[in-house]
């Protein structure tokens, strides 16, 4: 409904109330003033349905049958001929009041019908609000899952298998030994396979760096970062760098954690989707907060955001919503593409504290 | 002959590795294993009844941590030296094992055949490093190095040596700014020129070296 109507809505019942009498007192004068051959009944009108609308049937009942004594009482004085003997005032009185009665009814079920639309529209809308929480709850409950599976697979890796893989070395460590003091040959294919379990235990650590990332004390974002690009330099041939002027050191482990996350997500999109061969991470501190920027110059993002953003994209965003941060991805003007997340630093202080 | 055979203690939370370290170093004529322990409680307890040559130290247990057993042993078994034997990553952890007072420092599954020679090299009183980490702790002091020689640090400004101090306090560029009560862009000049004048390559770099500095300072 109209402006207008909430605002009346919002003043006191006892005021409406006083304002269609008045209203009723007011067209009564003007039916009066202006004499018997002009019909004013229409107007009557106007102080009934404020009443019906806003103070329910009884009340408007009740200005109606004020409006039709004004009316009467106007008219009788003036000496209309139609209010000449108490048959005419009775006959006339009441099918004046019955047509008021009848607007009143009317008034008074469309004011229900409206109301139970606005009640309806509001708890679709809660219920909607609801189900969008819901929804953003379930989406942090499978990221953090797969990650929690991640990070247990790569706890699994490093001090179940990665370990067991060691004392294997080890042990063949000391089978060449004893080949060795007795002078056999077999030394050699011993030692051969001192190294082969060796290169296991080095793919187990590189393989526990993808799943298990940040190393958490406060300058391990620095550090997860720098060796990030150089690994991703090294496996896809490009030229990926990472930069930071002065120290970032993030209390939250959470935090980091994401950030390299949202870093690893958009360098794998400039390199998978973006075809970029020069790949920058900047993180740095700004006086409202922090930044991580990577930038490179692949083929960039489509002008018009698709209306289904990839899956990527939507857990970059995610995961910067659930720190506090904002993320921007947009086309470079020299071509590629930036993703830009900024971290207030009181939501950082916050995390920590 | 007994004299001069070294006493080893391990500590590592993996059996399958404490059981063929144990095999390993026994079957060397000049040292023995005198006791094991897979938690830094336990360790402590071994290596203070039986005061070894060498601890041979695990990074990552269930129960405590590695680097603050280094640095009770070092606080409460002076004599006994600290090897680490990590799964962790070297470059990341080397300096911080070093710092906490280990003498040697070598990789699970890197080179499995210079660890007699790690305790070795420690025994005789050196340090021990892989061939890698050599050359990346020589390239550190070679040019900008600082807490080998003092000279460099006269090339700071008083300002640049006061932003420095500070960062090897552990106070971040945003707290550097607000106790000198300058913008963090200042702070960031600074830091620039600091990393500059001992050729530093990033802010990691220049942290490791704040640190490094200050706790130079406040230990000597």
């Amino acid at each position: 409904m109209g402006t207008w109507t909430e605002q009346v809505e919002k003043q006191s019942k006892a005021r409406i109330a006083t304002a269609a009498i008045l209203l009723a007192l007011c067209v009564g004068a003007f039916d009066y003033a202006t004499g018997t051959h002009i019909s004013f009944s229409a107007f009557y009108l106007l102080p009934v349905s404020l009443a019906a609308w806003f103070l329910g049937a009884n009340f408007a009942l009740f200005i109606a049958a004020l409006c039709v004594s004004v009316w009467i009482a106007g008219n009788t004085i003036s000496g209309d001929e139609d209010f000449a003997t108490p048959f005419l005032i009775a006959w006339n009185g009441t099918i004046q009041f019955t047509t008021y009665v009848v607007v009143v009814l009317v008034m008074a079920k469309l004011r229900s019908l409206n109301q139970g639309l606005e009640s309806r529209v509001r708890d679709r809308a809660a219920e909607l609000t609801r189900e969008i929480a819901e929804r953003e709850r379930l989406q942090q409950l499978v990221l953090e899952a797969s990650e929690q599976e991640q990070r247990r697979i790569g706890q699994d890796l490093h001090d179940g298998l990665g370990q067991h893989l060691a004392g294997t070395a080890i042990a063949g460590q000391v089978l060449r030994e004893k080949l060795e003091r007795r002078c056999l040959p077999e030394a050699a294919d011993a030692k051969k396979v001192v190294e082969l379990i060796e290169e296991g235990v080095s793919l187990t650590r590189q393989s526990v760096k993808g799943l298990y990332p940040v190393d958490m004390n406060a300058e391990g974002l620095m550090l997860s970062l720098e060796e990030f690009t150089v690994t991703t330099s090294r496996l896809f041939d490009v030229n990926c760098r990472f930069i930071c002027e002065s120290p970032v050191l993030m209390h939250s482990a959470a935090t980091a954690e994401h950030l390299y996350r949202i870093a690893q997500e958009a360098t794998r999109n400039a390199v998978q989707h973006g075809n970029a061969h020069d790949i920058l991470v900047e993180l740095g501190v700004l006086e409202e907060g922090y930044e991580l920027r990577i930038e490179d110059d692949g083929i960039g993002v489509p002008l018009a955001p698709p209306s289904t953003p990839g899956m990527g994209m939507r857990i970059m965003a995610h995961r910067a919503r659930m720190i506090g941060a904002n993320l921007e991805v947009r086309a470079r003007l020299s071509g590629g593409t930036a993703v830009i997340c900024r971290l207030p630093v009181a939501i950082e202080d916050q995390l920590a504290s | 002959m007994s004299k001069s055979i070294a006493r080893v203690f391990l500590v590592d939370d993996h059996p399958l590795v404490r059981e063929w370290l144990t095999t390993l170093i026994n079957q060397l004529t000049d040292l023995t294993v005198c006791g094991e322990a897979a938690s830094e409680e336990k360790a402590l307890e071994g290596i203070r009844d039986t005061t070894p040559d060498v601890a041979i130290v695990d990074l990552a247990m269930p129960e405590g941590s590695g680097l603050s057993l280094i640095k009770n042993i070092k606080a409460h078994v002076p004599g006994t030296a600290v090897v680490v034997l990590s799964m962790h990553d070297e470059r990341f952890y080397a300096e911080r094992a070093f710092r906490a007072g280990a003498r040697g420092y070598v990789m699970k599954g890197e080179s499995t055949s210079s660890i007699a020679t790690a305790i070795r090299e420690v025994l005789s009183g050196k340090l021990y490093l892989s061939p890698r980490m050599q050359t990346v702790f020589a390239e550190r002091f070679a040019d900008g190095g600082i807490a080998s020689l003092n000279t460099p640090i006269k090339k700071l400004s008083d300002r640049e040596l006061e932003v420095f101090r500070l960062l090897g306090q552990g106070y971040e560029t945003r707290r550097v700014a607000q106790s000198l009560n300058v913008s963090i862009k200042t702070v960031q000049a600074y830091c620039a020129r600091i990393k500059e004048k001992f050729q530093l390559a990033n802010a990691s770099e220049l942290l490791r070296e704040a640190i490094r500095f200050n706790d130079a300072q406040s230990s000597g």
